[in-house]
């Protein structure tokens, strides 16, 4: 919803002090980059994926290959990548490209829906820290929806528990072994079947 | 025979059914089961084309510009519906509106191009002229058109996830849809495409069929059909360009979030 791809059914969203509503939509969209489930690649090499916006933002700054190697690193892939077809990476390549692919657009907020949910644990464990990197090394915000409490517990520093589009409980990373509330204890107990 | 051509009797209709029991026939024995469908489509094409040639008699016997113009706005009309009914199920947002914006737009532009530009018909609502280009233009419109829907909403039910991708970029509604436009446009215009490779080489065209039959020398017929494959390709070309900007935003809200449970309805 803060990426406005979806409205919310009641209430508002305030982001930096000011109503979504009142937002250039494509700007709040730069703004608020969103890294999918899984990720999604257009059918062409890793630099026609890297440069897409470069379609419709006719009077920016076109990319140079040095800024696409540079953005590659930094999700842990190097320039080799750049004349690859995208749909034939791996799922954890593809991740890291979708990732580099909204970084390019210097974004405030960075928000992942399930990142890792379709990686083995050891790839999901390296995306995290990664994300986790790009958090420290930025200072970007970054807001990741994820079933794997535990997987996260590591990076999180401020937790929402959400049930059926309710918070139930929000606190520190500490309620993610300790949760205070009964629906959010039977949320974990019911993850951990 | 000595006449230049073969007017054709209710007695020859009648025996050209032999053609239809051929076909039913081969259904039947194939079990193909569209025996009814073919019969009722026999039947419509007996009784419109019968009830159309009335209708033209009538209309060709008046001198008044209104007559004919109001003719081809019915046409107009029928054919937007017949559109509409093609592609109800998709349930687009005021798709009946659409074609019948675009197909007004279209029509009149290439039908006074024509009468006026090229064949400098007088008077410009010449009936002879008039009607059969107009039907021409019209009935390849609302096949274009269809054709061009009917690919566009299948082109972005598949690319959703790519469509949601790019927005989620900052994309426009117009960039995130372009590569399920140019797909849709594109499988439109190649059976017109294709048309203009192959007349005259696998198929005699029916306008120049039909001219031939009735008569008119061959190097006649002839510029009649090269004109009028260009009108087609033209008009396919701006009614599908026109339809499709117009139906892509309907599958938009004006926040440029796309309408997936218009999608989930198909």
């Amino acid at each position: 919803m803060l990426n406005c791809l979806n409205s919310p059914t009641s209430g508002d969203i305030i982001f930096d002090n000011k109503s979504i509503n009142k937002y250039d939509i494509t700007q709040l969209r730069q703004k608020v980059g969103m890294v999918f489930q899984s990720p999604t690649m257009i059918n062409g090499t890793v630099i026609e994926n890297l440069t897409l916006t470069q379609n419709w933002i006719k009077d920016g700054e076109a990319a140079s290959e040095s800024d696409l190697t540079e953005i590659l690193e930094q999700v842990g892939l190097n320039s080799e990548f750049l004349n690859k077809d995208a749909r034939s990476l791996s799922g954890g390549e593809q991740q890291r490209i979708a990732l580099a692919r909204v970084l390019l657009n210097k974004p405030e907020v960075l928000l992942l829906d399930e990142p890792t949910a379709n990686l083995d644990p050891q790839l999901a464990q390296k995306i995290l820290k990664l994300v986790y990197g790009l958090y420290q090394k930025l200072g970007l915000t970054v807001i990741l929806v994820s079933h794997h409490h535990s997987a996260i517990k590591k990076f999180a520093k401020r937790v929402v528990y959400l049930v059926g589009g309710k918070i139930i409980e929000k606190g520190d990373a500490d309620i993610i072994d300790n949760p205070q509330t009964t629906m959010a204890r039977a949320f974990i107990a019911k993850e951990a079947e | 025979m000595t006449q230049s051509f073969y007017a054709i009797t209710w007695m020859d209709i009648f025996m050209s059914l032999i053609f239809v029991a051929i076909s039913v026939g081969l259904i039947r024995w194939w079990k193909i089961g569209l025996e009814k469908t073919l019969l009722i489509g026999t039947f419509r094409t007996f009784i419109q084309l019968t009830a159309m040639g009335y209708i033209l008699t009538y209309f060709f016997q008046q001198h008044h510009w209104s007559f004919m113009v109001g003719l081809v706005s019915l046409m107009i009309v029928i054919a937007s519906y017949e559109g509409y009914r093609r592609l109800k199920k998709y349930k687009i947002p005021n798709l009946f509106w659409i074609l019948l914006g675009s197909f007004f737009f279209t029509v009149f532009i290439v039908l006074g191009l024509i009468l006026k530009l090229i064949l400098s018909v007088e008077p410009w609502f010449y009936p002879y002229a008039m009607i059969p280009i107009a039907g021409m233009i019209i009935g390849n419109s609302l096949n274009s058109a269809t054709l061009t829907v009917n690919r566009f909403v299948s082109e972005i039910t598949h690319r959703e996830n790519e469509i949601e991708m790019l927005l989620s970029l900052g994309a426009p509604v117009k960039s995130a849809v372009q590569d399920s436009f140019k797909e849709s446009i594109r499988a439109a215009l190649l059976p017109n495409i294709n048309g203009l490779m192959t007349v005259g080489l696998v198929q005699l065209p029916g306008v120049m069929t039909g001219q031939i039959l009735a008569g008119i020398d061959p190097l006649i017929a002839i510029r009649y059909q090269i004109m009028i494959m260009y009108m087609w390709i033209s008009t396919a070309t701006m009614v599908d360009i026109l339809v499709l900007n117009l139906v892509y935003r309907q599958f938009f809200t004006p926040q440029m979030q796309l309408k997936r449970e218009l999608l989930r309805k198909i």
